[in-house]
């Protein structure tokens, strides 16, 4: 099966391909939390403890340590229950709730846009892994994704909307532009790069909206750029960072009980 | 050529601390409430948020991906003074860690790095290095006589020699701040409260030590905690009351911490204790005070461990108190500007933050400021005099001695 995306319309790419390219990015990301990992677990076990002498930082030191304190009791009495703190803390990000409204709804439809777009593409994958295996589905992949289509459109917008206000912040909001350091504007530049190029992407191939006017013709170009920029900066490029935040800040509320 | 090594370790910090690193997502909200940035004019430094990127990046200097390909990068010495200095311009008063998006634990984490730098010879800072030798030698930070802890005892005041209740009077109650001591007993003597004291036994908390990263020197707070509680043991107690909020907070923190166990007594600020006496209508008031009274939160009370209710609840259960909370009050309160060290290390620092701290008190038209902590009552005080403000600054206690009759000299 030929995807959409490719150097030309005649060279598309294939399913061998891009499981090539997201092979790529997906140990290009073990290999960053690995060093992150063993970077953490070069840490103490516990609080006002020294690490062991010569020993090097291990993942299984970080993930042994950041259990025992998730379940350990505290005596601060600010616990609370890990099923709430999953829920309301982590999914439903109630600490920014608490502290801005407008930014939780940045981060919100960023978060939901995101992840909802990014479990659309593993369905995509699972129903084409499915099918490469013999396994008889009521639609083809083709027809899935066509059924994707619509949801892929909505959450992208919901995704676009965060990103902008995210955007306008940096931009304009005074105090927040001058805190701002390359660290910050990586990570917003790099989430609305893969963002406008995915809607560009489908515009030029569909000629709805986002096509600027550009020649059909660069449709599969297009989508491989944006193909190939997703799958190095929304896997490969976590680890290495502030993406990295996707991942230490959910385990820290966790390990922290929710917070004070 | 030698092959380089890293310029920081990871001694003190956990391996979770150093996830929470990666985790900060650099919102700014501990910048807006940090009282310390505020107080000395928005120094860059003292930004909390500031203090865990530039760790973050000798972290990655020393540990990350280029450091394993191409060797650690050396992190000057005196970048790493310098960020000696801003990691104790910091009260540990948590608030920064109330409002962090991440629930980063932003005081243990400022602990731990102390501790860190001292050990490698960076810090504490200025008179905080004093800590370890009183307290080790003395038991006290004061360099007073343990022989003097109970020199206070007025004649009035019954002390048991065994009691299921013990008061632990701590360093600045017992030697300095008198008014506290005595309003205390005199209280728990009037309300038929039995308790004993551990006099020459009590030794300091250790809370200076823990909060400005020396309590690995000559592990003397552990040892005080062990000796501490061995000693409150041997009073057959079963429930400690503490008039103090540093030491209320290190007993009830640190101590089974240090121990590796839980303590076999009940850990009670004496707010929460006359709250239940309230409730249980055993509190017979024999005054009115007819007085406009606010309420800080100490740190080490509120934010640190909870206690926000009870002292409200004694306050506004004084006959004639017309009680008005300030602006900044509970887990948003602002801090006095004592603790962590920087009241001994940085007095000027703490002033700023009190005054800041005495003007939100100015803004409700108390007539009394009051605190359930010595440390907060004294630095407050210095900050209503600095400001020259007319207002009385009182611990809950001495109120409630006043308005039993008592006398609090």
């Amino acid at each position: 099966m030929a995807y959409f995306s490719g150097l030309t319309d005649a060279l598309r790419i294939t399913f061998v391909q891009i499981m090539i390219l997201s092979t790529i990015a997906i140990v290009i990301f073990l290999y960053g939390m690995m060093i992150n990992f063993q970077k953490w677990g070069a840490g103490a076990i516990g609080y006002a403890l020294e690490p062991q002498e010569g020993k090097k930082g291990s993942a299984i030191t970080f993930l042994k340590t950041w259990w025992n304190q998730v379940t350990e009791e505290s005596h601060h009495g600010h616990g609370k229950p890990i099923l709430e703190v999953l829920i309301l803390d982590v999914l439903f990000q109630r600490r920014i709730l608490k502290r801005s409204p407008i930014r939780w709804f940045m981060h919100f439809t960023i978060f939901v846009g995101w992840m909802t777009l990014f479990a659309l593409s593993g369905l995509m994958f699972a129903v084409e892994m499915t099918e490469k295996i013999g396994i008889e589905l009521p639609f083809t992949p083709a027809e899935f994704r066509d059924m994707l289509s619509l949801p892929n459109y909505i959450f992208g917008y919901v995704l676009l909307i965060g990103v902008l206000i995210a955007i306008v912040r940096r931009l304009f909001v005074s105090e927040v532009r001058e805190a701002s350091i390359m660290y910050d504007w990586v990570l917003i530049g790099v989430v609305f790069l893969v963002t406008i190029s995915g809607f560009v992407a489908d515009g030029i191939r569909t000629g709805i909206i986002w096509d600027f006017g550009l020649d059909p013709s660069v449709a599969p170009p297009a989508a491989l750029f944006h193909s190939v920029i997703s799958l190095l900066f929304c896997i490969a490029f976590i680890p290495y960072s502030k993406y990295i935040h996707i991942i230490a800040t959910p385990l820290a509320i966790l390990a922290n009980k929710g917070g004070e | 050529m030698a092959k380089r090594t890293p310029s920081i370790d990871t001694k003190n910090l956990t391996a979770v601390q150093l996830m929470e690193l990666d985790s900060c997502v650099r919102c700014g909200e501990c910048v807006k409430w940090c009282p310390t940035y505020a107080a000395s004019g928005q120094k860059p430094g003292l930004a909390p948020r500031d203090k865990i990127l530039r760790w973050r990046q000798y972290m990655n200097q020393s540990y990350g991906i280029k450091a394993r390909l191409f060797g650690p990068q050396e992190i000057p010495k005196s970048e790493l003074e310098e960020f000696k200095d801003d990691v104790h311009g910091c009260t540990t008063c948590g608030i920064c860690s109330t409002v962090c998006e991440a629930g980063i634990n932003t005081v243990e984490l400022w602990e731990s790095m102390r501790a860190n730098l001292v050990k490698k010879g960076i810090g504490p800072y200025g008179k905080q290095n004093m800590f370890p030798k009183l307290i080790g030698q003395y038991h006290n930070p004061y360099m007073k006589d343990q022989k003097d802890r109970l020199a206070w005892v007025p004649p009035d005041v019954k002390i048991e020699n065994k009691a299921d209740i013990v008061y632990f009077t701590g360093c600045t109650a017992g030697y300095n701040q008198l008014a506290l001591a005595y309003a205390t007993s005199r209280v728990l003597n009037k309300l038929g409260i039995k308790f004993a004291m551990l006099g020459e036994e009590e030794w300091c908390c250790g809370s200076a030590l823990i909060r400005t990263g020396q309590a690995h020197i000559n592990d003397v707070p552990r040892e005080t905690a062990k000796h501490n509680v061995e000693a409150i043991q041997k009073k057959g107690a079963k429930k400690v009351l503490f008039a103090c909020a540093g030491c209320f907070r290190a007993a009830k923190v640190d101590w089974p911490r240090l121990l590796g166990k839980e303590l076999p007594f009940e850990v009670v600020h004496v707010s929460e204790f006359l709250a239940g006496l309230i409730k249980e209508d055993k509190i017979k008031w024999e005054k009115s005070i007819n007085k406009t009274i606010t309420y800080h939160d100490p740190c080490h009370l509120g934010r640190h461990v909870g206690v926000f209710d009870a002292p409200r609840y004694v306050l506004s259960h004084i006959p004639g108190v017309k009680f008005v909370e300030m602006d900044r009050v509970k887990e948003f309160q602002r801090c006095c500007g004592a603790g962590g060290g920087v009241k001994a290390g940085i007095p000027d620092l703490a002033m700023a933050v009190a005054e800041s701290r005495v003007k939100d008190a100015v803004e409700t038209n108390a007539d009394i400021l009051s605190s359930c902590c010595p440390f907060c009552k004294r630095n407050l005080m210095d900050g209503r005099d600095s400001l020259k403000v007319d207002m009385v600054v009182e611990d809950v206690i001495e109120l409630v001695a006043e308005a039993l009759g008592l006398e609090t000299k």
